[in-house]
């Protein structure tokens, strides 16, 4: 802000003042529906394949069925994805990692959970060496199926892009000035 | 390489430095990677297992004897037929139970389809690993007129649990041998393709050839099995060592290579797709007609479940299968699958569960071979040794 002509015009912390006003302003309805719009076509699921569905994970990114329609590129590297797909059961072993993956990643983010072991164990629900994704991470969108079609994994992205678009997900608040 | 590195710890004398690979990793493996290297050359590596262990073998002595099928189909989802296949020649060996010769002949169908699209699938991941997208594109979307005839004749896209105690679950379409013959010719003609993209190309051939190079006597002191052995000119194949369902009546070659690189494995997998779809075709020629069930369990059947089979030929077993009771005893049975040999031991107390279940992966083997192979090699070349072993992790941990 400029100075007056007699004296200083009382500001306050002008960055903190320009953070709050960006927060605000991407909030505010248009600004929100473009941002929300341009996070649902680029989800980037991370390359972390926990159990056997990632057969049917990496079928529904080849030529049939093709997901990069809907801007759902597999990455390798964890900071640059905001998706995280469980694939099928979730292992102790496993679940450590895909904690610390989902921890990288930048917000936003999603969990897709795939396949009915990520639902509910399915086929390996008396085992003794598995996590349901849902007690440690926060899943959107569940998919049935032992292993679930390439379709069922379409659909659910798309399930996701609604939802991101209805702005139930993402929710941008205030973060503390770190000086 | 920068994405493979999460955590680096350097040895007491500060020499070595320990590389952990993974569990994250492009390679998309299950496991990690424990890489001790000494600038560019890796020193030793240690495969870290486990991350997929879902207690298979333990879960199944608490399955009945039919619930066991989906069961042993999950660890290794891209070739389900042979685990399939095996465990049901070890129930019938405990059994005592022959299938008819249509279902021996619709079994050998079945398992030369998936092995056609398993090798497909290592292929494609292969290629995703040492960077050529272009290979993981042809040969996922090869593999899925495959996936396709699979399903016309099980109605399933991979898990098939098609082959049952006594035969198989349903019979082949009208229309389906010409089906085949057309996906067949589409194959012969993209192989040729691949030729020219993939086995011809300088990139590939530079990261493959002189690679891993596995030796004879280590392949056989390893006790390693399938593709991985015949590159190494081992002409050790189940399917003309132990003969099962249809084999003896087929004429087909074990394709060895005596390289021993991690190019040789992949054109003997190249080979096989090639074999595999010979066998398919003389399978179909000399598909003889009759029951596809076995008498045996037939009679059992209630009438309106016989008039059903009749009708469209779809085996339908009735509540009374669940409690199926084997006789005691042990059965071991093994089949050549896509990644190598698959073998199951039951254990039977003559109750309507197993006391013991035992299955022997390929994928397991692989895990050791994986180790023996990178000592001494470049850091670049780890992803390319691990794609040409073809390795599955949920089978290897089970």
């Amino acid at each position: 802000m400029v100075c007056g002509l007699k004296g200083m015009m009382w500001v306050g912390n002008l960055e903190k003042a320009a953070r709050k006003a960006a927060v605000w302003l991407v909030n505010k309805r248009p600004i929100r529906d473009i941002r929300d719009w341009g996070i649902s076509f680029s989800l980037w699921p991370v390359h972390f394949t926990t159990a056997c569905c990632g057969a049917e994970f990496a079928a529904t990114s080849a030529p049939k069925y093709d997901a990069e329609r809907f801007g759902f590129l597999p990455f390798v590297a964890s900071r640059q994805c905001n998706l995280l797909l469980i694939e099928g059961t979730l292992t102790k072993k496993m679940a450590k990692a895909a904690l610390w993956v989902y921890e990288q990643m930048p917000e936003p983010k999603f969990v897709i959970a795939m396949g009915a072991c990520a639902i509910d164990g399915g086929i390996f629900w008396n085992s003794y060496n598995i996590v349901r994704p849902m007690d440690i991470l926060p899943v959107s969108v569940f998919i049935p199926g032992c292993p679930p079609r390439p379709e069922a994994v379409a659909q659910a992205i798309i399930m996701l892009q609604k939802k991101i678009r209805k702005g139930e997900l993402v929710k941008y608040e205030e973060m503390e000035v770190v000086k | 390489m920068s994405e493979f590195v999460e955590t680096i710890s350097r040895s007491e004398d500060g020499r070595f430095l320990e590389l952990l690979i993974g569990p994250q990793h492009p390679a998309s493996g299950h496991m990690r990677l424990v890489a001790e290297v000494d600038g560019d050359v890796v020193v030793s590596l240690r495969p870290n297992l486990g991350y997929v262990h879902r207690s298979v073998e333990k879960i199944a002595e608490v399955k009945k004897f039919l619930q066991i099928i989906p069961l042993v189909e999950r660890p290794s989802l891209a070739d389900t037929t042979a685990n399939n296949l095996a465990y049901v020649l070890a129930l019938e060996r405990l059994l005592g139970v022959e299938p008819p010769p249509r279902a021996q002949y619709l079994r050998t169908l079945l398992a030369e389809i998936n092995r056609i699209h398993s090798h497909f699938y290592g292929i494609g991941i292969h290629g995703v690993m040492i960077g050529s997208s272009t290979a993981f594109m042809w040969a996922f979307g090869d593999r899925e007129p495959l996936i396709h005839l699979a399903q016309e004749l099980t109605g399933a896209r991979i898990t098939y649990s098609y082959i049952i105690p006594g035969g198989v679950r349903r019979d082949m379409p009208p229309d389906f041998p010409d089906k085949v013959e057309k996906v067949l010719r589409y194959i012969e003609r993209r192989l040729e393709d691949y030729d020219k993209l993939y086995v011809r190309n300088p990139v590939v051939r530079a990261r493959l050839e002189g690679v891993g190079v596995l030796k004879k006597e280590d392949a056989i002191r390893l006790g390693i099995t399938g593709p991985n052995l015949r590159a190494s000119g081992v002409p050790y194949d189940v399917r003309k060592a132990d003969p099962y369902c249809a084999y003896p009546d087929i004429d087909f070659n074990v394709i060895t290579r005596e390289e021993g690189d991690a190019m040789a494995r992949f054109l003997v997998r190249v080979g096989e797709i090639r074999e595999s779809m010979k066998i398919i075709r003389q399978v179909l020629k000399k598909m003889p007609d009759g029951p596809i069930f076995a008498e045996k369990y037939y009679k059992m059947l209630p009438p309106n479940l016989k008039k059903y089979y009749e009708e469209t030929k779809e085996v339908k077993f009735p509540g009374i299968f669940a409690n199926l009771r084997a006789p005691a005893g042990e059965s071991v049975a093994r089949v050549e699958g896509g990644r190598g040999e698959v073998v199951i031991y039951i254990v039977s107390k003559g109750g309507m569960n197993p006391y013991r279940f035992r299955i022997v992966t390929p994928s397991f083997r692989n895990a050791v071979l994986f180790e023996h192979l990178v000592r001494n090699v470049r850091v670049a070349d780890i992803p390319a040794i691990y794609g040409s072993l073809d390795y599955f992790p949920p089978e290897a941990d089970r």
